[in-house]
C-alpha cells in the first residue's frame, strides 16, 4: 500500500514537531516572560493616555509619540519638531561612541595582557576584571568621583607633588562622564575581546613572521581580522547600554547635561508623562535596533564580496 | 649552501639548564634533500626552528650564502618553513593565503597573482584557489601550506614534520610528490622527521641526531650499511646484536669457532656484532659464514616473508626473516631446532657500549 507510506511520515514529522516545540517550551517561556511582555507592556503604554497622577489611562492616543517629535509652540500652541530630543539624542550616541572608543582603547591590551598570561594566573586576571560587577553601578561611581573632585584623591597626589598649583576642575565635566562611563563599561569589553585573543592560534602569527610579515603588518591582516568578532561584541555590549546610560551622566556630570536616558526617566519621574516615556524608549530600542541590522547587512554584503 | 658551526642551544640556566642542542656541524649542499631524523626531544625541531629564525642560538653560526643569519629575524631570512600544524589563515582564501609571503615582502601588484596562479598550478590546487582553508581536507591543507611557503621563492625550504597528519595512503602519496617537487624546482629542502621510513625514501642525506648531538650525517644507503653507532643502526631498520670478541683480527663469537674478519686485523676487544634479520640465511650458504644453532621461539606471518624469533644456544635472541615462496615458509614451526648462518660480509662490528655514550 504505497499511499499510506506519507501518512505514517506525516504523522512522524507532526510527532518530532510537538516534542521540539516542547523542549524549546521552558526557554521559550522565560523569553516570552522576561522579554517580549514587558516590551510589549511599553508599546502598548506609549499608546495610551497620559494619568493625571503619572501612570496611563485607557483608551488610545497618538500624545505620547506626537510628542517625541513635536512640541507645541509656546505662544501659538502650533506644532513644532522637537529639535531638543534631536540633540539629545545625537549626544547620546555621541557619548556611547566616545564611551566604546576609550573602553576600546583600554580594553584591547587589558584583554591581550590577561590572555598571553599563563593558563593558572588567567583565572586570576579575570577575577580581578569581574570585582567591580559586585558593588552596586551607584557606590562604582560615586566611588570615581571621590577620585576625580576638587579635593579628591587624585587632586591631591598632584598637589602635594607639586605638578599642579590649585586643584582641577574634573567633576562635571564631559571628560569626567566618560571617565565614569569607560570605568563602568569596561568588563563588558574585556570578556569578548579577551575570548578571541585566547582562541587565537598563535603559531599563526608565527606563520606570518616566516612569510616576513613585521609587527604590524602580522596585527593588521592576521591578529585583527581573527579578533574583529570579539571587538564586535564587545563594541555592541558597551554601546547599546551606554546609549540608555542615566544614572552615571547625572552623577559624574551633575545633569548639566541630559542624556535620552535621563529623558526617559525624566517622563516617568517628574515629567509624568508615561506614554512619552514608553515611546522614547521605543525610539531608543529602534535606533539601536537599526544600527545592528545595518550592520549585519554591511558585514553581509562584504563577506559575500570577499567570496 | 647553509653551513652550521657549532651551533648549541641552551635553555635556561645554571644547573637546571637544558642542553637542546650540542655544539651541531653540519655543511647542507644546494639543492639538497636533507633530513633531520631522531625520536621526539632530540633537538631536531629546535635546529629546524633556529634555521627558520624562531630561536637564538646560544653559540655557533648559521652561514648561509657566505653571511651568518643567526640573528637575522624570521622575517628577513630568505627561508620559508611548511608547518607542522600547517597553520593556514583561516579567514583567507587559498589564493590569498598564498600571496601573503609576496604581498608582506611588498612585491609589485602585478606579479602576485600569476606567481599565485603558477604555484597553485604547481600544487595541483588551482581549482580551489577560492575556498577557506576551514573547508579543506587535510591533504588539501598541506598541498596549499606548500603553495605559501614556495610562492615567494625562499633559498631554503624547511620542512616540520609536514606528513605526520595525513593518513598512509595520502602520505605515501605525498612523499612522492614532494620529492619531485624538490627535484624539479632545484631547491633545498630541510625535512624533520622521526619516521625512519620516510627519510630513507625521501632524503639525499639524513642526520641522525639523539639527546642533541648529531649521531650520524650520511645518504640512507650508508646509514643503513655502515651505521657509525648502536643508536643509528637500531633507529634505522632492525638490527641484530651479537656481544662478541676480536683479537688478531679473528672474531669470537660465543657457540661458534673463531672466524677470520676480511677488514679487522687489530684487536679490538669486547664489540657488538650487527646484522641485519633479512641477512641472515636459514641453513647453509656458500659464502663464508658463521653457523649458529637455535630454537624457534616465535613465528610471525607478514605476508612477503615471516619474521622469525630464534633463541640462540647462547641465550641471546636473533630476528629473521623467511621469505614465504611456495617451497618454503611451511617448513618452520614453533619450537623447532634451526641452524643458520650469517655471512661474514653481512657482518658490521660496532664498539660495545656498555654504558650510555650520548
Amino acid at each position: 500500500m504505497p499511499h499510506d507510506a506519507p501518512a505514517s511520515e506525516n504523522a512522524l514529522i507532526r510527532e518530532e514537531t510537538r516534542r521540539r516545540w516542547s523542549l524549546a517550551l521552558p526557554a521559550l517561556t522565560v523569553i516570552t516572560l522576561l522579554s517580549i511582555v514587558p516590551l510589549a507592556v511599553m508599546v502598548a503604554y506609549s499608546f495610551m493616555q497620559a494619568g493625571q497622577y503619572a501612570g496611563v489611562e485607557p483608551g488610545f492616543s497618538l500624545d505620547g509619540w506626537q510628542a517625541v517629535f513635536f512640541e507645541r509652540d509656546f505662544f501659538d500652541d502650533s506644532l513644532i519638531p522637537a529639535t531638543a530630543h534631536l540633540t539629545i539624542l545625537g549626544r547620546s550616541i555621541a557619548l556611547a561612541l566616545a564611551t566604546t572608543a576609550l573602553t576600546f582603547v583600554f580594553g584591547i591590551p587589558t584583554a591581550w595582557f590577561i590572555a598571553t598570561r599563563p593558563p593558572s594566573s588567567r583565572g586570576f586576571w579575570m577575577f580581578l576584571i569581574t570585582v567591580p560587577f559586585w558593588t552596586n553601578l551607584l557606590v562604582r561611581t560615586i566611588a570615581i568621583q571621590e577620585v576625580i573632585r576638587a579635593d579628591g584623591t587624585l587632586n591631591r597626589v598632584l598637589l602635594a607633588t607639586g605638578i599642579i598649583d590649585e586643584p582641577l576642575q574634573m567633576m562635571f565635566t564631559n571628560g569626567a562622564v566618560l571617565v565614569g562611563m569607560a570605568y563602568v563599561y569596561l568588563p563588558l569589553m574585556v570578556l569578548p575581546v579577551y575570548a578571541a585573543i585566547e582562541k587565537f592560534d598563535f603559531r599563526l602569527s608565527e606563520a606570518a613572521y616566516d612569510l616576513y610579515a613585521s609587527r604590524l603588518y602580522c596585527l593588521r591582516r592576521v591578529v585583527l581580522p581573527l579578533m574583529w568578532p570579539g571587538i564586535v561584541a564587545g563594541s555592541i555590549l558597551v554601546f547599546i547600554p551606554a546609549l540608555g546610560a542615566y544614572v552615571t551622566p547625572r552623577l559624574m556630570g551633575g545633569g548639566r547635561a541630559m542624556m535620552w536616558g535621563n529623558l526617559i526617566d525624566l517622563q516617568f519621574g517628574q515629567g509624568r508623562n508615561w506614554p512619552l516615556g514608553a515611546a522614547l524608549s521605543i525610539t531608543l530600542t529602534l535606533v539601536v535596533l537599526g544600527a545592528l541590522i545595518w550592520y549585519a547587512r554591511r558585514t553581509a554584503k562584504k563577506d559575500h564580496a570577499n567570496g | 649552501m647553509l653551513d652550521i658551526r657549532s651551533l648549541s642551544k641552551k635553555f635556561g640556566s645554571g644547573a637546571g639548564a637544558f642542553h637542546a642542542l650540542k655544539s651541531i656541524d653540519i655543511t647542507i649542499e644546494e639543492g639538497e634533500f636533507f633530513t633531520l631524523l631522531g625520536p621526539s626531544g632530540c633537538g631536531k625541531t629546535t635546529l629546524l626552528r633556529m634555521i627558520a629564525g624562531f630561536e637564538q642560538p646560544s653559540g655557533g653560526q648559521l652561514v648561509l650564502d657566505g653571511k651568518d643569519i643567526a640573528t637575522i629575524p624570521p622575517n628577513h631570512r630568505p627561508v620559508n618553513t611548511v608547518f607542522q600544524s600547517y597553520a593556514l589563515f583561516p579567514h583567507m582564501t587559498v589564493a590569498q593565503n598564498v600571496a601573503f609571503g609576496l604581498e608582506a615582502r611588498g612585491t609589485n601588484p602585478a606579479e602576485v597573482a600569476p606567481r599565485v596562479d603558477e604555484i597553485l598550478e604547481i600544487v595541483q590546487m588551482a581549482h580551489l584557489r577560492d575556498r577557506k582553508s576551514s573547508q579543506m581536507s587535510g591533504g588539501q591543507q598541506q598541498r596549499v601550506a606548500l603553495a605559501r611557503a614556495l610562492a615567494p621563492r625562499p633559498r631554503i625550504l624547511l620542512l616540520d614534520e609536514p606528513l605526520s597528519a595525513l593518513d598512509l595512503k595520502l602520505r605515501k602519496q605525498m612523499q612522492f610528490e614532494l620529492k619531485r617537487l624538490q627535484g624539479e624546482l632545484g631547491l633545498t629542502f630541510i625535512f624533520v622527521t622521526h619516521d625512519q621510513d620516510e627519510a630513507l625514501t625521501m632524503s639525499d642525506r639524513i642526520a641522525v641526531m639523539e639527546g642533541g648531538t648529531l649521531q650520524q650525517v650520511a645518504s640512507p644507503r650508508s646509514l643503513y650499511d655502515h651505521p657509525a653507532n648502536r643508536f643509528v643502526a637500531e633507529f634505522i631498520g632492525e638490527a641484530n646484536f651479537l656481544p662478541g670478541t676480536i683479537v688478531d683480527g679473528k672474531l669470537f663469537l660465543a657457540g661458534s669457532p673463531p672466524v677470520p674478519l676480511l677488514r679487522e686485523k687489530k684487536s679490538r676487544g669486547a664489540v657488538a656484532v650487527m646484522i641485519r634479520p633479512e641477512q641472515v640465511v636459514v641453513g647453509a650458504t656458500s659464502e663464508k659464514a658463521i653457523t649458529l644453532d637455535g630454537r624457534v621461539e616465535s613465528l610471525v606471518f607478514s605476508g612477503t616473508d615471516t619474521h622469525v624469533s630464534l633463541r640462540l644456544q647462547n641465550g641471546t635472541t636473533l630476528s629473521l626473516r623467511s621469505p614465504n615462496t611456495s617451497h618454503a615458509g611451511t617448513a618452520l614451526a614453533d619450537g623447532q631446532a634451526l641452524q643458520v648462518s650469517l655471512p661474514i660480509d653481512a657482518l658490521h662490528v660496532l664498539p660495545e657500549e656498555t654504558a650510555d655514550a650520548a
